[in-house]
């Protein structure tokens, strides 16, 4: 009587992690590189990024599409306050059921820069910091099989809820000037959701900022481009 | 330079690491019934010499569950479709309808198995005959994963 069935998924987020991981050996500011032709003043002005590791995500899951943008600035000596909005969506065509995620988030938080520098006018940066996530997302599922020996198969509705995640992160990385106001930067990141049981029926596959809605605490990635709008120097 | 080495080093094995998830799991949820008797008004286990038990299912020829000699008890998946499950039980010469309601929700197994269906029991579990003389729920929901030594409804004879 029992209905056994042997299913195979190769999952895809170990991949992801490994294609970032390869190019940040490749292409990544791994080591600070100095930058010429700066004076001894410092720059100051809001400095806003594009992720770019959501472009090499499509090519591991081409599932999932998504795009991040950040916006910073030191405020005080050290002190960064930082946003970050995105979108994120994801669709899979499982055997038993078609699945789909997507919404937008928002992170909120402060970096602080412990590189000690030599010169004013040198604005890498290798910070610790927190974040606040939100996530505002709808998941569905439709066409969904349950698999049913002595009665037969069983073809529920379709599902969909509209959800909001909240979630802490701890984020470390570097942000290397590779020449005046343009950064490029890679930070990691370990994330704690504080609402896992936020749909009874259905763990979020994706949860829009975060990741894997399956997993309590997780670790992510992000490569960076940035660009700091030098408004005044002192 | 020794730092994009071993960026390059971690990224070959973490791609070697890659998992294939395999589902092994049952995707009915069954009911467990316990047959007992009264012995001074105290429930006490039994066993039926012979039972026969199929289910009434609508537009499908009757395929039986059991016919067995000896059973202290049956296992039998609910019918999703409709909103009881009805079975006829034969045991040694004697004949009964039981009729059990229960209403249902999906839940998620996992995502490598999908989903099953998540039955909870209603309370007026019906027979049409004196073979099962009354009932006790002592589990009302019933999930696709069986655990050792559950039982759901007691059936008094």
């Amino acid at each position: 009587m029992q209905n056994m069935k042997r299913m195979k998924n190769i999952s895809g987020s170990i991949s992801k992690a490994a294609l970032l991981l390869l190019a940040l050996a490749l292409f990544g500011p791994v080591s600070g590189q100095e930058v010429s032709g700066q004076d001894t003043l410092r720059t100051f002005g809001p400095r806003f990024g594009i992720d770019l590791a959501r472009f090499l995500y499509i090519l591991a899951d081409p599932s999932e599409i998504g795009a991040e943008v950040s916006a910073d600035f030191e405020i005080y000596k050290n002190i960064y306050p930082v946003i970050e909005l995105g979108y994120s969506t994801i669709s899979e065509n499982e055997e038993l059921f078609d699945y789909t995620s997507g919404g937008s988030y928002g992170r909120a938080g402060v970096d602080y820069n412990f590189l000690s520098r030599k010169d004013r006018s040198v604005h890498h940066t290798m910070t610790l910091g927190f974040r606040y996530g939100i996530s505002v997302f709808t998941h569905s599922i439709e066409n969904v099989v349950i698999p049913g020996g002595y009665w037969g198969d069983y073809l529920p509705e379709p599902y969909e809820n509209s959800l909001t995640g909240h979630w802490l992160e701890i984020v470390g990385g570097l942000k290397t000037e590779i020449v005046p106001n343009l950064f490029l930067g890679w930070s990691l990141r370990y994330k704690f959701l504080l609402n896992p049981d936020m749909d009874p029926i259905m763990i979020p596959a994706l949860i829009p900022g975060y990741g894997t809605g399956g997993e309590n605490r997780i670790f992510g990635f992000s490569y960076s481009i940035f660009y700091k709008i030098p408004l005044f120097k002192k | 330079m020794k730092s994009r080495i071993l960026f390059f080093i971690v990224s070959i094995l973490m791609t070697s690491c890659i998992t294939v998830e395999i589902c092994d799991e049952s995707y009915e949820s069954e009911l467990v019934a316990r047959f007992k008797t009264r012995h001074d008004g105290a429930p006490a286990d039994t066993t039926v010499s012979v039972l026969t038990l199929y289910g009434i299912r609508e537009g499908k020829s009757d395929s039986l569950l059991y016919n067995t000699k000896s059973a202290s008890g049956f296992v039998v998946p609910l019918d999703p479709h409709h909103v009881y499950s009805r079975f006829v039980l034969q045991i040694n010469d004697q004949t009964d309808t039981l009729v059990i309601p229960h209403h249902q929700e999906m839940y998620m197994i996992s995502y490598t198995c999908g989903f099953g269906n998540l039955f909870t029991i209603n309370d007026n579990i019906q027979s049409s005959s004196g073979l099962i003389k009354s009932d006790t729920i002592i589990k009302e929901m019933i999930d696709a994963e069986y655990e050792k030594d559950e039982e759901h409804i007691w059936l008094y004879l």
